[in-house]
Parts: structure tokens; sequence; C-alpha cells
């Protein structure tokens, strides 16, 4: 559908373009130029004290072991989690239409709300549940019931990372959730009607009929959910500050650990811009595929 | 919709009952908290029900927090915010229903701005603000977030899902694109719409860092920054910072129910009416 | 045609109003700036809650000045962020807050300003006043850029019932004692322990360090850490780990619940602010607990001394009321005042012959202040002491080999500091 009014489309995207590259993209350029800079908290106060150090932060970066290992734990969390919270939030979604009524109106409230529980009220509750002795921690006190032995969720190197996904899927539900049923209200009945008649069953409708219907929606939710993961941050900042022995440092942790609060903004902006590409290069994979998706279904 | 009879419907509820009730209870224990003392937040065995009830908490939170200016602030910029929403949503329809030059990649540069962390683009954006003296505004502080790609992105998603057939239809009765977009695309869209002004509430709501960073003067100060400059250096009193986050997370509460009729609008996309 | 007006006409108004808005007060903010208009006024950019904390004391000078006080209260949470800013953009207030931790790096990027003049002429700034500990916080390169204002230092906490049972009816007094009890302490039961080595506090080993004598970097800044003095302080402590009598690992609990109770951890090193935390979180253990200073090493018990300076931002045009405002902070009977509303210790020595201080937990504090110092001044610092967490972290966790994992660590810091 072409339309004849050419300025329409630049009328729609000027002012959120105009305040995107005036506070995103400008700021993204300068951070570019700031990694290549030795800048700091003394060059900040006098710009004359900034020093040009070529790829010498990149360099740095890259040539520190614990920036590789927090690269690898940040694909494990995405591996692992986007999947859990793309099928998770769907699922709960579609129950919770399947369902319709005001009980399960009050679910949707259920679900969304550990988006708005106080960072501070979830790292006391969580580090509760996840204590490892079994006396106290309310997980390892249950297991304790089926005789499997207390684990270390947030000490054991090889279990933390999972126990924070865990958290982690259980924070980012509800926002996808949300977002999943609004667009399962898009959905015309009449195609389930027919697929009635037809005699589908429950279980065929919904994988022939709202799945394919939601793609507009599961896309934004896996490329944004993604996008959210490559900078998984506050979870391991906040349980267990990327410990222990770094099993749990994420890139954006490592990034904000090294650079901001040691004020070495060229080094934090190395870092940043690796990680951009990382995201950039992963978010266009997937528009690809995408749009060579829509190409075959036409 | 999906048809479901009784006994499924029963199934389901209770699935999503025991599943629901466990994911909300972390909430419910902050909720609950504020009305405990301290010590029996940080006792060896938690409780989720206070053993002792009390609204010192809440008390000694309106007593010390300047509240009246806080408030007047944060309505304000949630206010503002909502500006937001409008300029995401143009962009949105932009993107999905137009082909013009430089689309893919000006719609690659929105995506791109969320691909960096916060910290990163702090100073450049101040230093920017600062160029155009906007610091210690409400100018300084609303501007930056304003434009949002998250939103863009999902609005474009549902306008892109809208049927350009009844679009067309509308454009040869004479409607100009602008009619097109605030009487037919943004009505249709309502469900996001929905969601997209919950979450544009809670951000306005709940701003903390620029409003911080941005004045020179507490008159520009929020509720979370009244709430936060109540946390001393060490040791945390849990309980006052539950009964802050228990009263800030009421409106939120509000503004949900209110938006979630809306994000179950029945059907209307294909324009059937 | 009338409805694109209408939009264009929408979000333009929406725009305006927001400028309109700002402009608005652009004007009335007019007298909260840098303090560079009248003469009556600075600004004071506090951090914590100022309206209870720090008013009264305000208001006070006002009473005797006649010169206005705009506090600006700044949440701690983002305290650092608000000062780079300030650093970014050159605005600042007139009198500042600073964190002793936060010294070095502010000075080096010359947000302060060299008062030296005004500590050689006035009675009140006289560094004579201060604890020494707190003094060496405001020097630097020889100039001085701030005033101390409260100070804090670290003492040992101990559960006096629980150090009877094990035959201490005083707190251990060296390092011997301490490993004693401690090990006493945890042969109480699996989950029990004796004592806390704080593995997430960067000022912790150090602390350890200097009381075996280590100077951690010498006069040329070299890092000291493969030296005996160093590594020997940290085979010590990491044997309170490995033979069980400290915990090797965050227990994931509060400190009342492991001090109160059945003492899960009866010993532990902290500063003046548990006291209060204690007795309101752990109300079942009063009279039960007492501090006493640090044990001492082989060659001393230096603690770590922390705390906060009031410094003058060096862009500032306000310098002679900023003063004024400084001189009457430093005061002892102003320093008493904020001891009150706040909690926190005066760095002005006269102020600790007051009544206020004379509780047995209290003095403790000021005891060990006689004997305890800041870590290094150098903007690097903090980098080295949060690498040294990462190494200490292989050693208590990973059980790798103190020597090797100091040989790293030394060679890092080295590193950082070139």
């Amino acid at each position: 559908m072409k339309s004849r009014n050419k300025l329409a489309p630049w009328v729609f995207i000027t002012p959120a373009m105009i305040l995107l590259i005036a506070f995103s993209i400008l700021p993204i350029f300068i951070a570019f130029f700031i990694s290549f800079t030795d800048l700091s908290l003394s060059g900040l106060a006098d710009f004359s004290r900034i020093e040009f150090v070529g790829l010498e932060n990149y360099q740095d970066v890259t040539s520190d072991g614990v920036f590789l290992q927090s690269i690898g734990n940040t694909l494990f969390y995405v591996a692992l989690g986007v999947p859990l919270v793309v099928t998770l939030s769907l699922t709960v979604a579609v129950l919770i239409q399947m369902g319709n009524g005001p009980f399960f109106d009050m679910m949707r409230l259920f679900f969304y709300s550990p988006s708005i529980t106080n960072i501070v009220a979830i790292a006391i509750v969580w580090s509760f549940l996840f204590n490892p002795n079994q006396s106290i921690g309310l997980i390892n006190q249950v297991l304790s019931w089926v005789n499997i032995g207390p684990i270390g969720w947030l000490q054991n190197p090889q279990v933390a990372k999972i126990s924070l996904i865990i958290l982690a899927v259980w924070r980012g539900l509800g926002i996808n959730m949300l977002i999943f049923s609004a667009a399962l209200q898009n959905i015309s009945p009449t195609l389930y009607e027919a697929a009635e008649i037809d005699g589908a069953t429950r279980w065929e409708q919904i994988w022939n009929i709202t799945i394919p219907q939601l793609k507009f929606s599961t896309f934004f939710v896996v490329v944004t959910t993604i996008i959210g993961w490559l900078q998984f941050f506050e979870e391991p900042f906040v349980m267990t500050e990327g410990g222990p022995l770094n099993s749990t440092m994420s890139i954006a942790l490592f990034i904000y650990k090294n650079g901001f609060q040691f004020n070495r903004f060229g080094y934090a902006a190395a870092g940043s811009m690796i990680l951009f590409v990382i995201i950039i290069v992963a978010t266009l994979l997937q528009m690809k595929v995408q749009r060579r998706r829509d190409e075959n279904t036409i | 919709m999906l048809s479901v009879n009784k006994s499924t419907k029963i199934i389901i509820g209770v699935l999503m009952g025991i599943w629901g009730a466990i994911t909300i209870i972390p909430f419910i224990w902050m909720i609950l908290s504020a009305f405990k003392t301290n010590p029996e937040i940080v006792s060896m065995t938690p409780s989720l029900l206070p053993n002792e009830w009390t609204f010192n908490n809440f008390r000694e939170l309106f007593q010390r927090l300047n509240f009246d200016v806080y408030l007047v602030n944060t309505l304000i910029i949630t206010f503002f915010s909502f500006g937001g929403l409008l300029i995401n949503a143009m962009a949105g329809f932009g993107f999905a229903k137009y082909e013009f030059k430089g689309k893919e990649f000006l719609f690659v540069l929105v995506l791109a701005t969320m691909m960096i962390p916060g910290q990163v683009t702090m100073i450049p954006v101040y230093l920017i603000l600062n160029q155009l003296g906007l610091t210690n505004t409400y100018a300084g502080i609303i501007l930056p977030g304003l434009a949002g790609a998250f939103g863009i992105f999902l609005f474009r998603q549902f306008f892109a899902n809208i049927s350009d057939e009844m679009l067309e239809a509308a454009r040869l009765d004479g409607a100009s694109e602008y009619y097109i977009f605030l009487k037919i695309a943004l009505p249709l869209s309502r469900p996001i719409l929905a969601v997209q002004g919950i979450l544009t509430f809670i951000g306005g709501w709940n701003s903390f860092l620029w409003p911080l960073i941005i004045a020179n003067d507490q008159k520009y100060y929020t509720l979370s920054v009244g709430l936060q400059l109540l946390q001393g250096q060490h040791g945390a009193n849990y309980a006052l910072q539950m009964a802050g986050a228990a009263f800030m997370v009421i409106p939120i509460l509000i503004i949900f129910l209110i938006f979630q009729k809306y994000i179950l609008q029945g059907f209307d996309i294909s324009g059937g009416k | 045609m009338a409805t694109f007006k209408k939009m264009l006409l929408g979000s333009l108004s929406l725009a305006t109003i927001g400028l309109l808005a700002a402009c608005g007060n652009e004007g009335e903010t007019e007298g909260s700036g840098t303090g560079s208009d009248s003469s009556e006024t600075v600004t004071f950019w506090f951090m914590g809650d100022g309206n209870e904390q720090v008013q009264p004391i305000l208001d006070a000078f006002t009473d005797e000045t006649g010169i206005t006080v705009n506090v600006q209260s700044i949440p701690w949470s983002a305290a650092h962020d608000r000062l780079l800013t300030s650093v970014a953009s050159g605005e600042g207030p007139d009198v500042v807050q600073m964190g002793t931790t936060w010294m070095a790096e502010f000075v080096d990027a010359g947000a302060l300003m060299d008062i030296s003049e005004y500590t050689e002429s006035s009675e009140d700034l006289n560094p004579d006043n201060f604890f020494e500990g707190n003094v060496a916080t405001t020097q630097i390169d020889g100039a001085t850029y701030a005033i101390p204002w409260y100070t804090e230092t670290r003492a040992l906490y101990y559960r006096t019932d629980l150090l009877e049972e094990v035959g201490y009816s005083e707190a251990p007094k060296t390092w011997e004692e301490l490993k004693d009890a401690a090990t006493k302490l945890s042969e109480r039961g699996d989950n029990m322990y004796g004592f806390n080595v704080d593995s997430a506090d960067q000022t912790f080993a150090m602390m350890f360090a200097r009381q075996n004598g280590s100077e951690l970097l010498n006069e040329n800044n070299e890092p000291q850490f493969t030296e005996p003095e160093f590594t020997e302080a940290m085979e010590y402590l990491n044997g309170f780990i490995q033979d069980g009598a400290a915990p090797g690992q965050d227990l994931g609990l509060d400190i009342s619940q492991t001090f109160g109770g059945e003492g899960i951890v009866p010993m532990f090193i902290s500063g003046p602010w548990m006291i209060s935390i204690i007795n309101e979180n752990a109300p079942d253990i009063e009279g039960n607990w007492a501090t006493a200073v640090l044990p001492e090493g082989p060659e001393n018990n230096l603690s770590n001394t922390g705390g906060a300076n009031l410094a003058i931002w060096n862009s500032t045009e306000n310098v002679d009321n900023a003063v004024l405002l400084i001189e009457f902070m430093s005061k002892p009977e102003n320093q008493l005042q904020f001891l009150e509303t706040s909690s926190s210790l005066p760095a002005n020595m006269e102020a600790w012959e007051d009544e206020a201080l004379s509780n047995e937990l209290i003095t403790t504090f000021g005891e060990q202040l006689e004997n305890s110092e800041h870590m290094p001044l150098l903007p690097e610092w903090e980098q080295i002491a949060q690498s040294f967490l990462t190494y200490w972290e292989q050693i208590t966790v990973g059980g790798a080999d103190v020597a090797e994992q100091m040989e790293a660590f030394n060679e890092e810091a080295t590193n950082i500091l070139n």
C-alpha cells in the first residue's frame, strides 16, 4: 500500500527521531569516540587532560580473562533464559485468555507483580529462598523433604547462573505476558469458530491459529528479550556481584565494575561498544531470518 | 478466542492460581513488611504476616518526606511522559505503514538506542543538556526519556498487523494520513496503547536518576529521590524502604487495573464492526 | 488537513509547555545557583537526609551569621553519579561533603579547592583539632583540600557471654588469642563459627596486613604484596576460613541474625554504625555483647579510618561564606549536634570529652581512632583494592595458593599504577 502523501511518514517519525538522535544516538557516538581515549574523572574536569590512546582500551578489555568469561556467561544466560521467558509468558497469556473472567484478569496482575516489586524486596526475599542453609533457605528446606542435599544456589559457581536465570525469568515474564495478552485480543474469533466447525482440537487450534497470528508480537518479544538479556545486569549486581569466582559476571556488570566504578570511562566505553556490536549483530540476524520467513510464507 | 469447557477452565484456574500465588509472594511480602518492625524483617525465621502490625514506618515516612513537593514533581513528570506515548505511536505508525527512503536504516538506528547500557550515555546526555541550558529544568528531566525505542518498536509491530485494505479504503474515501492515524489506527491499537500506557506511567512515576542528576535544587526532586534520601550510608532500614515501596506501588496497581480493561477490548482489528 | 494541523499543534504545544515550564523555573532558580550572586547565601551538598540531620546546625549558622544555607540533600546511592556530572559541567555547590574514599579521585580531577591558607590562619580549621587519621585524608601532595567532619573506624564486636564460655573474660587482645577464641567457638557445631573474615570489604585484609607491618605501597608507590609482611597476614586470615573458624562464603544472613540469637558468628569487625543496628535488630542479646579495640598483630593494631570531610568546590566564587560555614561546622559543639541527629562520630577530638561519647561501646572507637589510618590516598587505590578481592576469592573459595595469588595480584597492581 503506497500512499501518495510523501511527507506524511516523515511527519510521523520526525519528533521521535529528533529526540532519539539528540539523546541516544549522539551520546552513542560520543561514547564511541571516548572509547579511543583514556577519559577518566580528571579528563571530565579538564578536557585537555584527555589523551588519545587508539585501540588500547579494546586490547585491554579483550585480553582480560574475566571479560571473556563474562561473554560466555552472558551467552549462557541468553541461550537458557530467553526461550524460557518467551514460552512461559506466551503460555501464561494464552492460559489466562482461555480462562477468561475476573479471576483470570486478577491473575494478570499477579504475574505482572514481579516487575513492580521493589528491587530491595526482591533481593531480600530471593536471598532467603536461595539460602544454602537447609534450616533457613526455603528452597533447600523443601528439597530436604525429598532428601536432596543442600544446594549452594548462589555459592556454587556451577549453580549460581541458573539461580539468577530463575530469578530473571520470574521477573521478566510479566511484561511479555502483557504484550501477548494484548496481541491475543486482536485475533479474530471467526478463525476459531471456523476451525471448531472443521473439528480441530484445541491444541490444533493453538498451533495453527494462535501461534501464527501472534507472529508480529512474538518477533517483538524475542528481539527485545534477547536485547535485554544480552545486557543482563541487575540480577547479578544485586545478588552475587558477579561471583562466586566470576561465574555470574555478565558483560554489562563487568563494564560497570571495571569501568564506571573506577571512573575508567574510556575503558567502559570500549567494553560497551563491543557489547553493542554483539547486540546489533544478533538483532540484524533475527531481522534477516524474519524477513526470509515472511517472504517464504507469501 | 479459544473456547473452553467448564472443566478445562477449572483446571486452568487451579494451575494459574497456584502458579500465580507463588509468583506474587515476594510482592505480598514487600507490602506486608511495610507493617513490620525492622528487627522482624531481618530475623532468622522470616515470616509473611507481621507478628506485630505497626504503622510506624508509614508515620516516619510521611513525617520525614517532603511529600507535597515531591508528589507534584512526580505527577508533572508522569503527565508529560504521556506526550512521549503519542510521539512513539506516531513513529511506530510511520515505520509500519509507509515505505520511504532510509526506512530500514532509520529503524535499525531506533533499535540501536536500546543496545547501550544507560551509564555509558549518562554523562554525554548530561553534557548535551548542559550545552542546551536545560539543566535544572523540567525539560531537562523529561526530554531525554520522552521517545523510546521499545515503545516505537512495539507500536510498529501492532500497526503493521492492521490490514492495509482498511486504510486504503479510508484513503479512497478522502481521509488524510493524519486522520487515518488518529481516528482509525490509534483506536484499533487500544490494547497496546494500554500496555504502553502502563509502562509509561510506571517509568514516570518511578523516575529517580534524571530528576536527581539534572536538579540543582531539591524542588525538582521526585518521590523516588525523596525515598532514597531516607537511606543512610550504612545499614539499611528495610522496614522504611518497604513502606516507601508499598506506598509507591499503589498508584501503579490502580493504573494497571484501569488500563487492563483496555487491553481486553474486544477484537476489531480487521475493521469488522 | 484540519486534523494534521491539530496534531502538529498538539505535539508542538506539548513541547512548548515543557520549555515554558523550563524557562519559567530558570528564572526562579537564579538564586540557588553556585552562590555567585547574592553574598548572603551559601550552597551545601549533603549526603543523606539533610532535613533531619543537618538542618538544625545550618539554622544555628544562619542565626549567628545571617547567611542563608541552601542545602541540597543527595541520596547516597546516587551521590557519586551526581558528583560526576558536576565535575563534567563544572557546576557545583560552594561546600560539599566529601567521603574520605572519594578524596583522592576528586582532588586529582581538580574539583576541590586548595584551602591550605585557611587551615593555617583559622583556629577552628587547625589540623591539630582533628584525629590524625582523618587529617591525613585531607592532605594530598602537601596541600590541604578539606576539613575533617565526621569519622569512623573499625573495632571488634564480640559476644561477651559466648567468649566467657570458651575462657575469655575479655576480648582477644592479640592475633593468637583471636585465632584461639575463634577456633574454640567454631567447635560448638557444624554451622557455627567464631569470627568473620569479611570477603566483601576491600579494607579488611589491608588492615591486618598493616598490623603485620606491611606498608601496602612503599614510598615510590610500588605494591608490596609479595613481601612476607603481607603474605603472612593473608595466610593468617585464610587460616580462619580453612580451619572452619570463619565462613568462607557469604552466609546470606544479616549481621544481626548471625551475631544475635545463638551467635553463629559471635565476633566480627565493623564500624560504629553497627551499635544502633544491633540494639535495634538483636535486642535479645542486650548486655551480652561489647566492643573492643582490634587485637594486636605482630606490629600494631592499626584500624581503618573512614568518614567524611567538608571541602570547597574549586569553581565557586563564594569562598568566604564557604569557609565560614565549614568553620562553624567544625566546632566541637556543632559536631556533637551532628552526632545527635545522625549518630556520626565527630572528627574533632575535643568533642570526645563530652558525655555523649562516654558510653563504653563508643569509647572503644575513640580509643581505636588513635591507631587508625586511611587506605592509601591514590585515585587508583580503589581499583587495586577491588582487584584484591577477586584474588582473595580465588584463595578462600577456589582453594588457590596464597603466594601464587599474591604474585599475580602484585603484578596487576603494578600495572594499574602505571
